[in-house]
């Protein structure tokens, strides 16, 4: 009986085990292959060559660097509103569908609202002059700043739902219970709310670093060609320079530190809140 | 003066009125039960009482202070929960400390009186569990362990033994009472279940319609009930108008002649339960005698019931298996004259 249930359970899971071998892991194995065989031979100098270039350097640390800042805005940004949304509003599913609207737009369209938005003749700079902080119109676009903005507006959606997901299974009982025991409303957020959420926090904040990492619409569009990150390298080397090793090779890189950071946000969520 | 006292509190919930006019007072080291049906708004008072919420109207005096809008962290109540409310990201022994470690209080006390706390609920030895690897009675006890160690000045309890199984709800509450005792806290405690709340409390509060109807010891309950919302809540189901014609003797609407054991100036309302009834054969002579006439005759085990038609009314009578009457028998009822009661 049980030898049964369990084969039709394999029978289940076979189509999408299939579909994840057949399309991500045979290319993503001869992806890591290729970058361990420049000249038909097993060796790391393509790795080695890679580590050792000042321009790839500074890209991969701006594409961590500018990943994790988005990430922390997205938490910052995210957490208040969740809360608000999942605690206190009576309009929930109105807010919810505000919060989740920017999603049904895509990342070109976005992209696009913010070359408007932060132009030079943009309402941005418009109002920074007429209001006299600035003398003349700032460059916001193609740096920076506006690929973290457009980042941030990206994926804090993501980080919502996350977070209103284990926040809506936070009884309110144990908040009273908290207060019940002495604790005030700072007490009991820090205390329970927050460790009860910690799980919801690190999803999202997963979501939105790898979202971030391999994101290439927002920072092609946004970036300027002084502020390059791992993905739209990986295209440059791949289309531009036709150089197919060495676009594999950062292409791994950026797997390898996706997968690193996000096994290390789920570590410190466990040392946070054991049970979740 | 009482301990807590509430006064004439209204609360709800937006334009739906739970309690209007409330008042209630408990003494210091009583145990008061709040009885009365789902969705009376016992819960509501309950958490107004911790500070859960506010009342719109009225105030709540404790110790003679006025506690209505006093914040409810800074109230020294315990509040056991009916869900249990453990915190399930902390272990058993971290729930337990929750309190103490509010109050700032060293270590090593926490230490001692979360390990003493959780010897008297009988669970040495869990201290590292987490509460989904607890059973329902266990983290029952956690519960209670937690409310209990703050030394709170009053104890509250919604519903606490509801999720458990008879056995284990019997045994529990005999818990309750008996750290009662011993610790002497005061207590409030609701439940819908009549008997759980007779075993274990000095003084029954029954509410209904929003209002406590009768306070009172639960003997005092049982035996004297002063509405006829609280006469059937404790199994009285015969009910007939009465009408003085001399000491301690009335007449029915029928015409017949009742003797009891009380007074009453002028017309009152008595009661009396279905088993204090005695039923003969029709034209029997007996005392505070009403004919009538067998309707249904229902087989409940020990005893049987009868329901008879009178004169004036319906009559539920329990007899004992020996008597055999059948549906459409004519019979005479005897009402035992120190059992009828009388309600306003
Ligand atoms: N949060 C709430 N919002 C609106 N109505 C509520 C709420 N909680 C309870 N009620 C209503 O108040 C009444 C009393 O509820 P409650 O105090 O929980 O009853 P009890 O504990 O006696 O079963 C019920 O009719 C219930 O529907
Ligand atoms: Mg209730």
């Amino acid at each position: 009986m049980k030898q049964k249930k369990n084969r039709i359970w394999l029978l289940l899971i076979l189509p999408g085990t299939l579909f994840i071998t057949v399309f991500m892991l045979i290319p993503l194995f001869s992806l890591c292959l290729t970058s361990f065989f420049p000249d038909q031979s097993f060796s790391f100098s393509s790795y080695l060559k890679l580590f050792g270039d000042v321009y790839f350097q500074q890209t991969f640390l701006r594409s961590i660097r500018l990943s994790l800042l988005s990430t922390l805005l997205c938490a910052l940004l995210g957490y208040p509103t969740a809360y608000y949304i999942s605690k206190h509003s009576r309009h929930k599913g109105v807010m919810m569908a505000l919060a989740v609207f920017p999603m049904f737009t895509s990342p070109v369209v976005r992209s696009f609202s913010w070359m408007v938005i932060l132009g030079k003749r943009g309402i941005v700079n418009n109002f920074l002059v007429w209001s006299g902080l600035f003398a003349k119109p700032q460059d916001l676009l193609y740096n920076e700043f506006s690929m973290t903005v457009g980042f941030v507006q990206l994926f804090l959606p993501q980080m919502i739902l996350s977070l209103i997901g284990v926040m809506d299974n936070i009884s309110d009982d144990l908040t009273l219970a908290a207060g019940n025991l002495g604790a005030t409303r700072l007490g009991s957020f820090f205390h329970v709310v927050l460790p009860l959420s910690v799980s919801g926090l690190v999803t999202g904040s997963v979501l939105v670093f790898t979202g971030c990492m391999t994101a290439y619409t927002t920072p092609q569009l946004l970036g300027g060609a002084d502020t390059r990150v791992l993905s739209t390298m990986v295209y440059q080397y791949a289309m531009s320079l036709r150089d197919w090793t060495q676009a594999s090779v950062v292409a791994v890189v950026m797997i390898a530190v996706t997968m690193l950071i996000s096994s290390l946000f789920s570590r410190i969520s466990r040392k946070i809140n054991p049970v979740a | 003066m009482a301990l807590l006292e509430l006064r004439n509190i209204t609360a709800g919930y937006g334009q739906n009125i739970i309690l209007k006019d409330f008042d209630l007072s408990v003494e210091k080291g009583e145990f008061v039960s709040l009885l009365g049906s789902s969705g009376c708004g016992k819960t509501t008072c309950l958490r107004m009482i911790a500070g859960f919420s506010e009342p719109m109207a009225g105030s709540i005096l404790f110790d003679g202070k006025d506690y209505t809008h006093v914040p409810l962290h800074k109230r020294n109540f315990g509040f056991v929960f009916q869900s249990y409310a453990l915190f399930p990201h902390l272990t058993v022994f971290d729930n337990v400390a929750f309190g103490l470690k509010m109050r700032k209080l060293d270590k090593a006390i926490i230490r001692k009186e979360v390990m003493h706390m959780l010897k008297v609920v009988d669970l040495e030895g869990f201290e590292q569990r987490f509460p989904r690897e607890m059973s329902g009675g266990q983290r029952q006890r956690v519960a209670l362990a937690r409310a209990l160690v703050i030394k709170p000045d009053l104890l509250m309890f919604d519903e606490p033994l509801s999720n458990l199984d008879a056995k284990l709800r019997v045994k529990m509450r005999v818990e309750i009472r008996r750290l009662q005792q011993e610790m002497g806290f005061t207590a409030i405690y609701v439940t819908h279940d009549q008997e759980e709340c007779f075993a274990i409390s000095d003084k029954v509060a029954i509410m209904n319609g929003g209002v406590i109807e009768q306070m009172d010891s639960p003997s005092e309950i049982y035996n004297h009930p002063k509405t006829e919302f609280i006469a059937r809540f404790v199994g009285f189901e015969n009910f007939f108008d009465l009408t003085r014609t001399g000491e301690r003797a009335f007449t029915l609407p029928s015409g017949a002649q009742v003797n009891t054991r009380f007074d009453h100036a002028g017309a009152c309302k008595g009661c009396i339960r279905p088993g204090d009834i005695a039923v003969y054969p029709a034209g029997a002579d007996v005392p505070n005698a009403i004919a009538g006439r067998v309707q249904v005759c229902t087989f409940l085990g020990q005893r049987k019931q009868l329901n008879v038609a009178t004169d004036i009314g319906e009559f539920v009578v329990s007899t004992d298996q020996s008597q055999v009457f059948s549906a459409g028998e004519a019979v005479t009822l005897s009402l035992a004259a120190n059992k009828i009661i009388p309600i306003d």
